[in-house]
């Protein structure tokens, strides 16, 4: 089974990059995606990450994201609508200064949400721990706990399928067409999940310790991460990028 | 491995019990391992194997909270005073949950991690890597995502990652649970490499008697938190009587030679473990005592009685209209994977027809799509009259219960009433109606009525299950690997309630890796491989194709396997037997006299009985 934040292989300079420069990447994106305020450089910037995504051979992943968050997109456009009520009224209760404001919220969801997701899919999940122990200094217990975290998502998304459709076999009607309804019945569901989990993660802790998790230091690891001539070209670019963003 | 040097391990007087219980999981354990061996424990549910490698891993004390008395000597040093990761040195330990034992997304990281963490000279881990993926077997898996392995190959993983970092013991918790029978044996054939070419010592805590027999060469039995029997195979299969009354099942072959031995036409006290022994024991037992039997004879009388053993079908399968029935059924995953094509298959009311296959073959799609998880892409999956494409799954479950390999997908109230009660109410059974039928069914199965499903154990939350199963009076139920995981005793018990039910008329379809329950328990085979039905027909009938057994690559039963070889090696009166009685029977009679043959084998045993096979005892 394939999810949207597994790694796809590959050899781009987006795939070679450092991976805290390509962390860096994603974060100018995002910051610029904040910052900016026109129409043009918020499409320019969305664009830039799916063209990145293209390259990078994982634009299928990224569309079928944004098939998730286009609905949560037009959700918050209809709230932005509902709850901005200056300027002229266009039809009904929509204004000219809600939809403006609805529209570049959308987008700034957006391009918020698939930079991060690209950066995962060009980026094993040790080497993003790793490189941000060696280059950001960040504790290894906490990159530990963020990759587990990440890895757990495929395993548990399995384990919740399996539950669903040991309870439809049973006669939950999880293949109501109401999503109301079909919601109110996953909760009582999500205790076996619970328990699952919990017993899981004690497992991992216990392994991960079998495995000499407790004498692992910043050296201890075997890759290294050197920033290239590549990595200082991205990074400067990505100050240029905030930069543009602020201004436009 | 000198037998006499010291012990890597020694558990002295060792109790434990968890947090502030006063049960013990372990009881006065002494235990001395030598190094160079190859362990194996076994036990029925509870027994405290897995606490017993908790203790063995170092993870009792160090992990696991509760009471613990004795001492633990690992390597010279006690356990409670070194640290876990000191223990770790030494023993390696593999878990049950491949899965959560994983701590990387690519196999060569998986590797790395370990070494990295005990600092192993960074130009020497390359090294260690491709000696640890060589030894396993999976060099060619290094580069692998471990998201797209299968569970054999996960294994695999997961002992190469121990392995890397050179332990001396290796401590494995039922490494072969979640595994078909082709993959047990592979890890096992790694274990036994490891072994022998390494030196390592290996405890393996495991159900399959079979395996451990094999593998083996030092039995443990465990029994309540004791150590019941401890010996090499053959002096713990001797014990067959004992095993019983603990709830450990025995190899057939030890059961047939256990059974000879009581009529005493052999021996007693060293069990055939596997078909070459037995066949050279009864072939032993036939020309000594009738002389050479008369070849010629006995051909003419193997066609006359024409397999005397073949299963009667159940009468209550004919004439009734069929309650499942699926016409070429054709079904794709999106993402490939295990589809199926154009599968026919009729089910009547009353059998208990098994499918057996290797992984991937399509078991499982199969069974989907009789429950209606999943909709055939072409042709019609017709139950009790419900086209399942029409009707949604949960009007489907009315009709059809599904017992899972896993309980825990299945439970999901606070009671185990409620639990049992849930499914009649689904299908639209009042509350108190629905009780009240529950507890009939709670009582009848011993279970406690009002304690929470998850606060039991592995073996009862699988009877939880199948009592919400009961309950519901199905007119068709499904059993994917029903026995998995549970110890000898509940597999019966689980699988003599199944017998039951299709006696009452519910129609059984059963996935199933175990052969011999397969063979003791299902009346009608259907063999497939690479999502089509290679065959179909009388359990007997299709264990006894060789040919198909090996283009399905199913292993038959011990005891198919050894009937055939005793008809053509021996006597053709032996052609068609699948029960421990009947090549009993069978021996005795050729053993008898050359002349009493010819009347002898009487198809006296049921299946039932072969499978308590209370004769032996």
């Amino acid at each position: 089974m394939l999810n949207v934040i597994d790694y796809v292989p590959g050899n781009t300079v987006l795939h070679r990059l450092n991976p805290v420069t390509k962390l860096a990447l994603a974060a100018a994106i995002i910051i610029a995606t904040v910052l900016a305020d026109g129409y043009a450089a918020l499409i320019g910037l969305l664009l830039l990450t799916l063209v990145l995504g293209i390259y990078a051979g994982s634009g299928s992943r990224l569309l079928s994201l944004l098939k998730v968050l286009v609905p949560v997109a037009v959700l918050m456009l209809v709230l932005q609508l509902a709850f901005v009520r200056r300027g002229e009224v266009i039809a009904l209760f929509i204004t000219t200064d809600g939809l403006v404001s609805g529209t570049k919220a959308c987008l700034r969801l957006l391009g918020v949400a698939l930079p991060l997701v690209l950066v995962l899919t060009v980026t094993k999940t040790t080497d993003l721990a790793n490189a941000c122990v060696e280059k950001l200094h960040i504790p290894y217990k906490y990159a530990f706990t963020f990759t587990t975290a990440l890895r757990f998502v495929p395993v548990f998304t399995q384990e919740m399928n399996a539950i669903m459709e040991a309870q439809t076999a049973r006669g939950v009607e999880f293949d109501t067409k109401n999503p109301v309804k079909k919601l109110l019945l996953m909760l009582p569901v999500c205790v076996p999940l619970l328990v699952t989990s919990v017993g899981k993660t004690d497992a991992t802790a216990l392994a991960a310790e079998q495995r000499g998790f407790y004498l692992r230091t910043r050296e201890s690891s075997y890759r290294r991460y050197p920033f290239r001539a590549r990595d200082v070209v991205v990074g400067v670019l990505c100050i240029l990028l905030i930069a543009a963003g602020a201004a436009l | 491995m000198q037998p006499t040097a010291d012990p890597i391990i020694e558990m002295r007087h060792v109790s434990f019990s968890y947090g502030h219980e006063d049960a013990r999981a372990l009881d006065d354990i002494t235990l001395a391992i030598e190094p160079g061996a190859f362990v194996g424990v076994i036990g029925p549910s509870g027994a405290g194997k897995s606490t017993l490698a908790s203790v063995l891993s170092g993870a009792i004390p160090h992990h696991f909270t509760g009471q613990l008395f004795g001492e633990t000597i690992v390597d010279g040093s006690d356990t409670c005073e070194v640290t876990l990761t000191d223990i770790s040195r030494v023993v390696g330990s593999v878990n049950q949950d491949i899965d959560a034992q994983m701590v990387a997304s690519v196999v060569e990281d998986e590797l790395i991690f370990g070494l990295e963490n005990f600092g192993v000279d960074h130009r020497h881990i390359e090294k260690f890597i491709e000696a640890a993926l060589d030894a396993v077997g999976i060099a060619d898996l290094r580069d692998r995502e471990i998201a797209t392995l299968s569970g054999g190959q996960k294994q695999k993983v997961a002992i190469a990652a121990i392995l890397a970092l050179a332990p001396r013991v290796l401590v494995l918790d039922e490494p072969t649970a979640a595994l078909d029978p082709v993959s047990s044996r592979m890890v096992f054939d790694v274990l036994r490499d490891l072994n022998r070419d390494e030196g390592i010592t290996v405890i393996v805590i495991e159900q399959k008697v079979a395996l451990l027999s094999e593998y083996c060469d030092r039995l443990v039995v465990m029994n309540e938190g004791r150590v019941a029997l401890d010996g090499t195979p053959h002096e713990v299969f001797a014990h067959s009587s004992e095993l019983r009354a603990i709830g450990v099942d025995s190899p057939r072959t030890a059961r047939i030679s256990n059974s000879l031995a009581h009529r005493g036409l052999c021996p007693a006290g060293d069990p055939c473990l596997n078909v070459d022994e037995a066949a050279a024991l009864i072939a032993d037992i036939v020309k000594a005592r009738a002389g050479a039997p008369a070849p010629v004879e006995a051909r003419a009388l193997g066609r006359a009685t024409a397999s005397p053993h073949a299963p009667a079908p159940r009468p209550h399968a004919k004439g009734a209209e069929p309650i499942v029935r699926f016409s070429g059924v054709t079904f794709a995953y999106p993402g490939g994977g295990a589809s199926v094509n154009n599968l026919d298959l009729t089910v009547y009311p009353g059998e208990l027809v098994g499918i057996v296959g290797q992984n991937g073959a399509g078991k499982t799609t199969a069974t989907k799509l009789l429950n209606g998880l999943l909709k055939p892409s072409s042709g019609s999956v017709v139950i009790a009259g419900l086209d399942t494409r029409e009707v949604p799954v949960s009007r489907i479950a009315r009709h059809v219960a599904t017992l899972f390999q896993n309980p825990d997908h299945q439970l999901c109230k606070n009671t185990v009433l409620e639990e049992v009660a849930f499914g009649l109410e689904l299908a639209g059974v009042s509350q108190t109606d629905a009780e009240a039928r529950a507890r009939r069914v709670i009582e009848r199965f011993g279970l406690p009525a009002d304690e929470a499903p998850f606060s039991l154990s592995r073996g009862q939350r699988q009877m939880v299950a199948l009592a919400s199963v009961v309950v519901c009076e199905p007119a068709v139920v499904v059993l994917d690997e029903p026995t998995s995981g549970l110890d000898y005793r509940e597999c019966m018990t689980v699988m003599e309630t199944v017998r039951e039910m299709a006696e009452h008329g519910s129609a059984v379809v059963m996935v199933c890796h175990d052969m011999e329950v397969v063979s003791d328990f299902a009346e009608r085979l259907v063999v497939m491989a690479d999502g089509c039905i290679l065959a179909r027909g009388a359990t007997a009938e299709v264990f006894a194709d060789a040919a198909l057994m090996a283009r399905a690559r199913v292993k038959p039963p011990q005891v198919v396997e050894l009937s055939q070889r005793l008809a053509r090696e021996v006597s053709p009166a032996f052609a068609r037997i699948s029960e421990v009685a009947g090549i009993v029977d069978t021996t005795e009679a050729l053993a008898g006299g050359g002349a009493n043959a010819a009347e002898a084998p009487l198809p006296s045993a049921t299946k039932a009985d072969a499978a308590t096979d209370a004769r032996e005892a």
